[in-house]
């Protein structure tokens, strides 16, 4: 379904990502894990056309889409949640969803998506004429991957869910992707915990220095020598 | 679906905070103030600050939503203004002399609104041109330093704007007794111009169409999401470039629109968008930079300003007062009366 070949990207002078390919099938939930500036959040807005790789080449769903556009990847079927959640701060969490689904045109369709994320964020449903500046950073997050998959997206890039989020918070997280994968929704998942998210996925990339250092099924890359020891502290 | 609406306040205590607010402080004051001025001298106060008020809130509602959505601080507003006027006087005044001709009575009651409405997509046209010829080339080159580069280049247009007029049209005022040539009407006891009339009408219906378009539709919204995060904007699907061509039309377009409107109040001629600019001005600063609905209420606030100057104290006095208000104002309230926090293209 995606297909990422040879990849270098940066932001202006620095390059970040060096030679970075990896695949992710239809269905699958995929981790994309490693240390602090490894570029894996690089790695997601240069699949999501934020940034313009130097070199290599996007496959999605057979079609080339190296450097194209954020909205327009949009309109393909990737969506994507960044880290800074990019809400809509003076916007209620209404209206967030509805711009969600800005390339649905069809009036019922967005009223079912709003219906179906509601039931899987029902905190979002009590609040829903609150603004969303005015939300907790869970309820946020929450709002940020509703928002993502208001769009109907084939594929769905979450980045660092867990990030500033009490435990328990996480877990409803992560308890919602789960329900999205059950769902059919293709999901790659960048995340510093490591150990909840390999738990969780089917299979992992480690992502060290720009580069892909170790891939496989998740439950192989818990046992594996180098993660045990960089991300586990085993 | 049902609106359920939790976490709601009562109605008395938001309203007790609005009112200890700089901003109800402000509008009861200027309620406060029209009632007393209407009583002492008549309703000629209230009328004149709503007509002049809804031209103004059209104009500095443009200036504020370009702020907010692109970041420019237009100081090429005016111009808007003044090509609108230009547009309403070249269309509207060949139909006035043929009309003097042959008298149609349907024909004088609609032509006015022609001129205006072809002012509107002029202005519109404008703005869309200035859009893309000068500031989605500057975007696309750098957004360092963006304020200032496109407050610069909004400058330089302005002065090549009024030049140009001056060459092709000269520098001789364009104006029109009136645009409908009937009998004042009697209201309450004031004589109202049916001029005056239809620009109150005009902008009245004017920002309730563009309430319902920012507020309930998909475009609407996204002009707002836009403004908020341009990002977010991009990471739904939004077509940046579309949206930003959009809100340039309008802002020109409703611009233009109130200048057309007022042109029997204020003749065209090449600097006749300095002084609507600097209105436009006054009340974004007023109210803060980029709160588009805050704008409407300081057009009228800053309209009422003026027509109690100008009545009290002297025409002369007109730009002093409200400009000395503003100074006063911003020593307590840097942000403006309705404070709101502008991201900059700098900081997204």
């Amino acid at each position: 379904m995606l297909e990422i070949k040879n990849i270098n990207a940066g932001y202006g002078y620095l390059q970040v990502l060096w030679d970075v390919s990896f695949k992710i099938s239809k269905g699958e939930f995929i981790a994309l894990v490693g240390p602090n500036g490894a570029g894996k959040s690089t790695t997601l807005k240069t699949i999501a056309g934020l940034i313009k790789p130097k070199s290599g080449d996007i496959i999605f769903d057979g079609k080339n889409i190296t450097g194209t556009p954020a909205n327009l990847t949009n309109r393909m079927g990737i969506s994507f949640v960044s880290e800074s959640l990019n809400l809509f701060t003076n916007m209620s969490i209404y209206e967030n969803l509805l711009l969600g689904a800005f390339i649905i045109e069809d009036k019922q369709k967005q009223l079912e998506n709003i219906d179906f994320v509601f039931d899987l964020f029902p905190r979002l449903k009590a609040r829903r004429n609150q603004l969303a500046g005015t939300l907790s950073g869970g309820e946020r997050k929450m709002l940020a991957i509703a928002r993502g998959i208001m769009s109907n997206p084939s594929l769905l890039m979450v980045d660092e869910p867990s990030l500033g989020l009490a435990p328990r918070l996480t877990l409803d997280v992560f308890d919602a992707l789960e329900v999205l994968r059950q769902s059919g929704m293709t999901i790659l998942l960048v995340e510093q915990n490591v150990n909840t998210t390999l738990h969780i996925t089917d299979r992992g990339y480690v992502l060290e220095q720009g580069q892909v250092i170790l891939e496989g099924p998740s439950r192989e890359l818990l046992e594996n020598d180098h993660v045990k020891k960089a991300f586990l502290g085993i | 679906m049902k609106e359920e609406k939790l976490l709601k306040e009562p109605f008395l205590v938001v309203f007790k905070r609005w009112m200890m607010s700089a901003g109800g402080i402000t509008i009861t004051l200027a309620v406060v103030a029209a009632i007393i001025a209407t009583i002492d001298s008549g309703p000629f106060i209230i009328v004149n600050t709503v007509v002049t008020g809804g031209m103004w809130a059209l104009l500095s509602l443009g200036l504020s939503l370009v702020f907010g959505v692109m970041n420019i601080p237009n100081f090429a507003h005016g111009e808007f203004f003044l090509i609108g006027s230009m547009t309403a006087y070249f269309v509207f005044n060949p139909m006035r002399l043929y009309l003097n001709d042959n008298p149609s009575a349907f024909l004088s009651a609609i032509a006015p609104f022609l001129g205006i409405f072809l002012a509107f997509l002029v202005g519109a046209l404008m703005g869309i041109i200035m859009e893309k010829l000068i500031f989605s080339p500057l975007r696309k080159r750098s957004r360092d330093q963006w304020v200032m580069n496109s407050f610069l280049l909004t400058v330089g247009i302005s002065v090549v704007i009024i030049n140009n007029i001056q060459l092709i049209w000269g520098a001789n005022f364009k104006g029109i007794p009136s645009y409908w040539n009937v009998d004042p009407l009697e209201f309450l006891g004031v004589r109202l111009s049916v001029d005056r009339l239809a620009a109150l009408l005009l902008s009245v219906i004017t920002l309730a169409i563009f309430w319902y378009f920012m507020r309930r539709t998909q475009t609407g919204r996204a002009v707002r999401a836009v403004a908020q995060d341009e990002t977010g904007a991009l990471l739904v699907g939004i077509n940046l470039n579309k949206i930003l061509s959009l809100t340039m039309a309008l802002s020109a377009g409703l611009a233009a629109m109130a200048g057309a409107s007022l042109l029997f109040m204020f003749p065209a001629y090449p600097t006749a968008g300095l002084k609507p600019l600097y209105v436009a001005w006054y009340v974004v600063i007023l109210v803060g930079l980029g709160n588009v609905s805050a704008a409407v209420i300081g057009g009228f606030i800053v309209a009422l300003l003026q027509t109690l100057t100008s009545y009290y104290i002297g025409t002369g006095w007109e730009d002093v007062i409200p400009t000395a208000v503003i100074i006063i104002m911003l020593i307590f309230k840097p942000s403006g009366l309705f404070g709101s926090v502008v991201k900059g293209v700098h900081e997204q």
